[in-house]
């Protein structure tokens, strides 16, 4: 640094609100400060002032600099003195009255560098420690946040979307066909311990081969999707698959999770209102809700297991999501919400022949009987 | 070098003649037009982990453009990205100020800019991250905002409360609060300020006149949305 380069900046009444740099000299006496001159070929200006009269701090945007103030005949001078060389000068300089003053503001320098150096590291281990317990906990806290939901409630959130995709659609009101459906879910339901779902099931008339559950129990069955099942235990399967993404709450996770970290706190928190404002706008989003591949997994091989109780032959189910994935035939919906892999197949039978052999009982009612009534309208023959 | 800023106001330009051999740094991309004499080179301002420190902390520009006369002198027009004005600082070597990440256009070559940490509560509630670009050195200075510039001349000690997301540089002199815009929380945030920061001199605050987070709201409920 050369002689004449500022080394502060000082403020004043006559000064710009920036400051004007200019060059601080401590000597025995005080600070003495020469201000460069406007003009190149200018006197410079100098000032100075005896110790007795500065008081110090700590200042500046970081509480990084030392702000030396004192009271000049023009008024109030602000020096703020950032040069490393020139504090030490001025702190070995400076008498014992401003030894007190000068020791607080090192001292709060290093606790303000100390405390930003703390809160970094807290915040950043709690970043860590977030992203690793999202990473790992976050299907912990959506199955906590779900637990939370009553039933009565998951029924409200189903019961609306049911109605409105009724509402669109041909709904098959009796006839065999409901009776059916009616039986393969009495047979099924009653092998669920402490079921806490009354199932709703409704026959809807549509060559779409598709069959889906809402929150809550309501299960909707496409005429299509019985008159491609060549046997009751196919259809049974199907419904033994759906029944069980309604009894594991899968729709409801799929949604807690498309809300998002913010609806699971306040569920968790006891504050399921506050998703309500949503529920309209789920309505639409339930009827294409798509499982993720462990919950599949969780339907297929608990439906399967619901089967084997109910003593309907589980492979029905088997042979019908095989069937329905080879042949691409018509507009087979179920397989795009549930696409068959050879892999779940394989799982299935797996599955299956770890099951002690056991026989089956029969349905009610004649299977040709029921699909012949679906080619005739309204159901009835 | 010299600077002249064209067409003061909202599309404004900034015309930098450069002598034999001297150059500017700018932001990547602000380059209008050029003498034949420039050459555009591109750099990583401060090494490679100072770029990428840059990039990924600031949210900058990974490399700067470098515009050199190193064919004999020439000119070189520079614009924002934004429409705003341009400010033309000047600094000393002991006046330093803090930049918001979007504000630097361009620097003389003896501007330093290090990307510096804020405190915790700066960063969080002060809406211009956590890191924040830190102008030190001697030479010219060009800065842009969006929308016009305000500049706050604070005494020692003078207070003066801005909204955060107006912020565009301010000196190191300066100290600032983060606080809520009104006593309560609510109220906070529904008066539409939600935090302010609360400078205290002495210092300069150079303020903009628009809000870009505002603007892009404003604008994004005319985008149609896709299904």
């Amino acid at each position: 640094m050369t002689a004449s380069t500022p080394n502060a900046l000082c403020f004043g009444e006559e000064f710009p609100a920036n400051g004007t740099p200019c060059l601080v000299h401590v000597e025995g006496h005080g600070l003495t400060m020469t201000f460069p001159s406007d003009r190149e070929a200018g006197e410079s200006r100098s000032e100075s002032v005896p110790f007795s009269e500065l008081t110090v701090s700590a200042g500046g945007l970081d509480h990084d600099q030392l702000v030396v103030t004192w009271s000049a005949q023009t008024g109030q001078r602000t020096l703020y003195l950032k040069n490393p060389d020139v504090i030490r000068a001025f702190r070995q300089a400076a008498p014992g009255h401003l030894t007190k003053p000068l020791e607080r503001a090192a001292k709060q320098v290093r606790q303000v560098r100390q405390r930003r150096r703390i809160v970094w590291s807290i915040a950043g281990g709690a970043l860590l420690a977030s992203v690793l317990g999202l990473w790992f906990g976050s299907d912990l806290l959506v199955g906590l946040a779900v637990d939370r939901i009553p039933v009565g409630w998951e029924r409200k959130l189903g019961e609306s979307a049911y109605h409105d995709f009724l509402a669109q659609h041909d709904v098959v009101k009796d006839g065999p066909s409901v009776a059916a459906v009616k039986e393969m879910i009495h047979r099924l339901a009653g092998q669920i311990p402490d079921n806490p779902y009354a199932f709703d099931v409704t026959v809807v008339k549509s060559d779409v081969v598709n069959a889906f559950a809402l929150p809550g129990g309501y299960i909707i069955v496409f005429t299509g999707l019985m008159k491609k099942a060549e046997s009751p235990e196919e259809v049974a399967g199907v419904l033994a698959h759906e029944l069980n993404h309604v009894l594991q709450r899968h729709g409801l996770e799929r949604i807690v999770k498309q809300l998002g970290f913010v609806a699971v706190v306040s569920i968790a928190l006891g504050n399921p209102p506050g998703l309500g404002g949503v529920m309209k706008q789920l309505g639409i989003e339930l009827m294409t809700l798509k499982f993720g591949r462990a919950q599949e997994t969780e339907a297929d091989v608990t439906g399967l297991q619901l089967l084997y109780r109910a003593r309907i032959d589980p492979s029905g189910m088997i042979t019908f999501f095989q069937r329905l994935a080879e042949k691409d035939e018509g507009r087979v919906e179920w397989l795009s919400t549930h696409p068959m892999s050879i892999a779940r197949a394989d799982r299935l039978k797996t599955q299956l022949a770890e099951l002690p052999k056991q026989s089956t009982e029969p349905f009610t009612f004649e299977w040709a009987k029921v699909r012949a009534s679906l080619d005739t309208p309204g159901g009835v023959p | 070098m010299k600077s002249e800023i064209l067409y003061p106001g909202a599309f404004p330009m900034v015309r930098v003649e450069l002598a034999d051999g001297e150059h500017i740094k700018a932001e990547s991309g602000a380059m209008v037009a050029c003498s034949p004499t420039i050459d555009i080179e591109s750099k990583m301002e401060g090494g490679f982990l100072g770029a990428l420190s840059r990039k990924f902390l600031t949210g900058e520009k990974f490399f700067f453009q470098t515009l050199r006369a190193s064919r004999g002198a020439g000119e070189v027009l520079l614009a924002p990205t934004v429409p705003g004005e341009i400010v033309v600082l000047d600094l000393d070597g002991i006046n330093e100020y803090m930049v918001q990440k979007d504000g630097f256009l361009a620097g003389a070559d003896g501007v330093t800019i290090d990307s510096q940490m804020q405190s915790m509560s700066r960063g969080l509630l002060g809406g211009e991250g956590f890191f924040i670009l830190k102008m030190s050195g001697k030479g010219m200075l060009l800065l842009n905002s969006f929308g016009a510039v305000h500049k706050i001349e604070l005494k020692p000690g003078q207070e003066y409360i801005v909204d955060n997301s107006h912020l565009v540089a301010w000196s190191t002199t300066t100290t600032y609060n983060i606080e809520k815009a009104t006593s309560g929380w609510v109220a906070s945030f529904t008066s539409g300020e939600g935090f302010v920061c609360r400078f205290r001199g002495p210092g300069l605050v150079f303020i903009q006149s628009r809000n870009p987070g505002g603007f892009g709201a404003w604008v994004r409920q005319f985008i149609p949305v896709s299904e």
